[in-house]
């Protein structure tokens, strides 16, 4: 039988938890085992948030660099442009997140409007 | 935050420090959260799969980047383990983040299978708002205060898939540029703001810096492992060296 022959019912479930669900849960269950006997104020821990904390920034750098959907219309300037933006007013404002997301959300809103225009 | 509760720190119970979780993440996370997922609620039902699932994929694979491979593989008509792989590479992030946590968050947890529930909570969001956050709280109130921002954050997604699932209307084209922008802005702002040490804006700047050098020389995932790495090392050893000479940045 063919994954089509199963479609409606519940294929769509079965197959959201086999190839959605587990092979990204793994890693978080795999943390249980990796991270059992690190102590909280370890140098290793230190380590693995620097670790998490450089991969978390190269996912927003690759968002940033090769975007999707309608984000791709708004040229590279305007999308660091609008993150310089963002992080300026952030720093302007003592460190307040949601002035830096309003005022880079305001920018790219502006940019991909007169882009698309 | 709050001032009404005027005893001192370490001895109110679980329940105020729920609260104190739910109250993190309704200050921005939520709204950051309830975006996103207007945007995944709207791909799933572009990829034709019942609501169940879409709002099934928010509490099993609770991770946006996931979920969008996902939902946007099935349109393209991408080979299901082909899927899988792409979504296992792209949550190997995960690993360092729950591993970062888990040590802070044992003490509190009581039994193991409430440490993996947690872990299972863990995402980018839950992740940076947190990390820095959860260390000044006393042990007892960690888990709870954990889950109270952790659900806040599921809920909201939650609802945020069901209306974008249901209105699926095409977005004027400017707003979704801004829903997608709203990743990137809203994490470097909170990385930035958790940044207390050389060892944290190294790593964070680390990340800019390395994702536009192997941009197209190795594979997409691989690259991600490569930057944590090589970013998270070099800032931890700078730190180590900055601790030994007393040196400044």
């Amino acid at each position: 039988m063919t994954p089509e022959a199963w479609s409606g019912g519940l294929w769509p479930y079965f197959a959201l938890i086999l190839f959605g669900f587990l092979p990204s849960e793994v890693w978080r269950m795999l943390s249980i085992i990796v991270g059992h006997g690190i102590d909280e104020k370890s140098e290793l821990l230190e380590w693995v948030r620097a670790v998490a904390t450089a991969l978390l920034a190269g996912v927003v750098a690759n968002i940033l660099l090769t975007p999707s959907g309608a984000l791709a219309t708004v040229p590279l300037v305007a999308r660091v442009g609008a993150m310089v933006i963002g992080l300026g007013v952030f720093a302007l404002t003592r460190r307040s997140v949601i002035a830096g997301v309003a005022a880079g959300e305001a920018a790219i809103v502006s940019a991909a409007w007169w882009f698309a225009g | 935050m709050s001032v009404q509760e005027s005893e001192t720190p370490g001895t109110q119970g679980r329940a105020y420090w729920l609260r104190r979780g739910i109250m993190v993440a309704a200050r921005l996370p939520i709204f950051v959260m309830a975006f996103t997922f207007l945007g995944i609620g709207g791909l799933a039902r572009e990829a034709g799969v019942p609501l169940g699932v879409a709002l099934l994929s928010t509490v099993t694979i609770w991770a946006g980047p996931a979920q969008v491979i996902y939902f946007g593989a099935l349109i393209n008509g991408v080979a299901l383990p082909a899927i899988a792989l792409s979504i296992s590479l792209s949550s190997i992030r995960l690993l360092p983040m729950c591993v970062s946590l888990l040590p802070v968050l044992r003490q509190s947890a009581g039994s193991r299978l409430t440490l993996l529930y947690a872990m299972h909570q863990v995402a980018v969001t839950v992740w940076a708002e947190s990390i820095q956050a959860i260390r000044q709280i006393p042990p007892h109130g960690r888990m709870p205060w954990f889950m109270g921002l952790a659900h806040s954050l599921v809920i909201a997604a939650l609802l945020a898939t069901w209306i974008g699932y249901t209105l699926a209307a095409t977005l004027p084209h400017a707003f979704a540029a801004g829903l997608l922008f709203i990743t990137p802005i809203y994490f470097t702002s909170t990385l930035a703001r958790n940044a207390r040490e050389p060892i944290d804006w190294i790593a964070l700047s680390s990340g800019f810096v390395l994702a536009p050098m192997l941009k197209g020389i190795v594979g997409a995932g691989l690259d991600l492992m490569i930057i944590g790495l090589v970013g998270g090392t070099a800032a931890w050893l700078w730190q180590k060296r900055v601790r030994r000479h007393g040196a400044h940045l």
